[in-house]
């Protein structure tokens, strides 16, 4: 018969010691890491040793036998599902995008301050209720003067709300450059990504699992996704390959970070924030046409203004009516009647019976459409949210950690310590009779 | 599998309940503290762009009643002016028949004539009436005065016409064309009632059997044929009066269906807003309760 070690069992039981002393730290280490944003749980891998092979039977010596020696420690690993965070950064990537047009429709439609008594539509009822004023009263220099008032409140706030819209615009340009530009948002995750790929290669390398490292990876994915649109390609040595916005290069290979790039795609909040900015996106279309409704009100006005040989009452620069817009004509050369004379209405009523035409229907509509895209986005960032919080859960519901698990896997692995404990305890006993007594038999 | 549910999911799915509840109350509270259900455009794009243009019909109307009011006025000063001019049209009548009389002498016949007079500059006095310091009867050059006293009775205004707008596409003619009426005087020949008057005064003078028969035959005629035709354009002048008070009346009506359906679609249904605010404060505070009371429990506080 093949020999046994007489000290295996101790060597059994220390390795039971030691796999239940690495289960207690790793349950220790999700504990502490119950709060920490994008933490996966951990769990020791264990499987036996491998057996002893024991020749049996004291005869001919021919049997064998398996003599189990304990459990071995294979490894840490974490708990994720790989198929939920791609889930989790599609929609991370939507609900960048909206949030970032809610944002600025947001500003956009504050600006409008509709409906209420300090928009624009307000003032242009003024304007025309003076000029039907006007009419009551054609002989009166107040009432000339008041209609060049109202056309001047009229112009600066058509002028201020250009000036907002094209605050917006620049505001847009600023947070693009702040996450697209060189040094930006994108370049520095990037840069961290392509740091954690090194480490995360030299671990690799050396045969172990770096979860906390790839931990850190994916939630760095994660908010990279909220920017932009994300492909990531892991390869055998454990590093990812980044592709962003539809990048001709990829942005982090390796250790290497390769930015900045054209966006072919961008999406998320750099493709919202593009589209909002853009030649012919949004803002530049809203504008276009505060523009047309500000030189349909100009063309409206003066056409009837010129009838009787009257100057223009609007001047405007083409193309910029909302910002260039003014009144060309002081209270003097304000005219009333078709004939010259002191008493006849006929421009002014004319001028006044504009109300509800066309020129305040297309200011209605241009009210109507900002409304309507708000509320469009705010729809769909609403609706981006709660996929996002039910893909979120359930990545959640895989990697994160549960306090109540942890604390049934502390009570486990602190029994199996001690249990361990006991069966050393018992072998040390049984040495000793071994060592110390036997032999001694009549001493 | 069933889900694993970890405190991260508890304490964020109470935290996401709490802010949608809160968010949902803040909006319910503004609405009632406001009174208005929509308060930026994207809380109803279509029923804001329905408001503009709801605001502006009232505002529309509000200023056709001012201008309803300033014809009013306009059109009563007028009436008023020609109620004058008809009475001393119709004294001048009765004059005309006492001095046609061949009992009457000539002093007395003199002395109808200076009265003719005095009452023909009576008329061309009531012609330069004012309303609000305008002349109402000189069209549209309202501030000049349409005859000047004395023997010239060159009329000064022009014909034009003054027009108050009454509603959507609708206007009202309120002066009148008091040359039509008065005339240019015995210069001008019209048949006119300034015409009329001084070939009356003048023919009282005369003395003559011709000047006689004239006063008896043409002269009554043509007088009678003013009267008639002052008649006439009071009768004109009182239907604008009805128009004006019609069309006041009209838009009162329009004004408050506007506002009715202004309100129904921007103002809040106070009792339904608030039954909604007091179902969304019992959610939110029993999410609160939730909140305070299913983060404790876990394991922890049952182990030793």
């Amino acid at each position: 018969m093949a020999g046994v070690s007489t000290f295996m069992g101790l060597q059994t039981s220390l390795r039971g010691l030691i796999a239940a002393q690495e289960a207690l730290d790793t349950t220790s280490h999700n504990i502490a890491n119950a709060s920490t944003v994008g933490y996966s749980r951990q769990e020791v891998d264990l499987s036996a040793s491998r057996a002893l092979q024991i020749v049996t039977g004291s005869s001919d010596g021919t049997g064998t036998a398996e003599l189990g020696t304990g459990v071995d420690l294979d490894g840490v690993s974490r708990a994720r599902d790989k198929f939920l965070d791609l889930q989790y950064r599609a929609q991370a990537m939507r609900l960048g995008g909206l949030s970032a047009t809610v944002q600025t429709m947001e500003s956009i439609e504050g600006a409008l301050a509709e409906p209420g008594e300090n928009g624009i539509s307000k003032q242009l009822q003024t304007f025309w209720s003076d000029w039907e004023g006007l009419a009551n009263d054609p002989e009166d220099s107040a009432a000339r003067q008041a209609v060049v008032e109202a056309g001047k409140a009229l112009a600066t706030s058509l002028g201020e709300l250009n000036a907002q819209l094209t605050g917006a615009k620049q505001v847009a340009e600023a947070e693009i450059a702040a996450i697209a530009g060189s040094g930006g948002e994108v370049e520095q995750k990037a840069k961290e990504i392509a740091l954690l790929n090194g480490a995360i290669r030299s671990a690799t390398t050396s045969g172990s699992e770096p979860n906390d490292l790839l931990d850190q990876r994916d939630l760095l994915l994660d908010e990279l996704s909220a920017l932009g649109q994300v492909s990531v390609a892991e390869k055998a040595d454990g590093t990812v390959e980044v592709g962003f916005g539809g990048a001709a290069e990829p942005l982090v290979s390796g250790t290497e970070v390769d930015w900045p790039q054209t966006v072919t795609e961008p999406k998320g909040k750099l493709g919202a924030l593009i589209e909002l900015t853009s030649a012919g996106g949004t803002i530049e279309s809203l504008r276009t046409e505060l523009d047309g409704f500000a030189e349909g009100l100009a063309n409206s006005v003066n056409e009837i203004h010129t009838k009787a040989g009257g100057l223009a009452f609007f001047t405007y620069t083409a193309g910029e009516g909302a910002a260039t817009l003014a009144v060309a004509v002081n209270a003097a050369e304000v005219q009333t009647a078709a004939d010259g004379s002191s008493g006849g209405n006929e421009i002014a009523t004319a001028i006044g019976a504009l109300r509800g035409g066309a020129v305040d229907r297309s200011y209605a509509a241009f009210v109507t459409r900002i409304g309507a895209e708000m509320k469009t986005a705010q729809a769909g960032e609403t609706n981006a949210q709660a996929l996002l919080n039910t893909v979120a859960e359930r990545r959640e519901s895989a990697s994160g950690v549960s306090l109540d698990e942890e604390m049934t896997k502390l009570q486990s692995f602190q029994r199996g310590y001690e249990a361990s404990a006991r069966a050393m305890t018992a072998l040390d006993e049984a040495l000793d009779v071994l060592i110390t007594r036997t032999g001694r038999v009549g001493l | 599998m069933t889900m694993r549910i970890t405190e991260g999911m508890t304490s964020r799915t109470v935290l996401q309940d709490l802010t949608a509840n809160k968010a949902k109350l803040t909006k319910t509270q503004r609405e009632i503290s406001s009174g208005e259900r929509i308060t930026k455009p994207s809380d109803d794009p279509f029923g804001t762009g329905r408001t503009l243009q709801l605001s502006g019909e009232l505002e529309g109307f509000s200023q056709y009643k001012e201008n309803v009011n300033d014809g009013v006025g306009w059109v009563t000063a007028t009436e008023t002016a020609l109620n004058q001019i008809s009475q001393l049209t119709q004294r001048a009548r009765e004059l005309l028949v006492q001095g046609g009389n061949d009992s009457n002498g000539q002093v007395a016949r003199e002395g109808i004539a200076a009265e003719i007079e005095a009452l023909t500059e009576g008329v061309k006095q009531e012609a330069n009436v004012t309303y609000d310091d305008r002349y109402i009867f000189a069209g549209t050059e309202t501030e000049t005065r349409p005859y000047e006293l004395g023997a010239n009775d060159e009329y000064r205004g022009n014909e034009g016409s003054i027009v108050r707008a009454i509603g959507t596409g609708v206007s009202v003619g309120v002066n009148v064309n008091i040359k039509e009426i008065l005339g240019e005087g015995a210069g001008a020949g019209d048949n006119k009632l300034l015409d009329v008057l001084r070939d009356v005064a003048t023919d009282l003078r005369g003395g003559t059997e011709e000047n006689s028969e004239n006063l008896r035959g043409t002269d009554l005629e043509r007088l009678s044929a003013n009267l008639d035709e002052l008649t006439r354009v009071r009768a004109v002048v009182g239907a604008t009066t009805n128009r004006l008070e019609n069309a006041s009346t009209r838009l009162e009506q329009l004004e408050e269906s506007s506002l009715t359906q202004l309100t129904k679609v921007r103002d809040v249904d106070m009792s339904e807003a608030l039954v909604h605010y007091s179902t969304e404060q019992n959610a939110y505070e029993a999410a609160l309760k939730a909140a305070s009371t299913i983060i404790q429990p876990s394991l922890l506080d049952f182990l030793k």
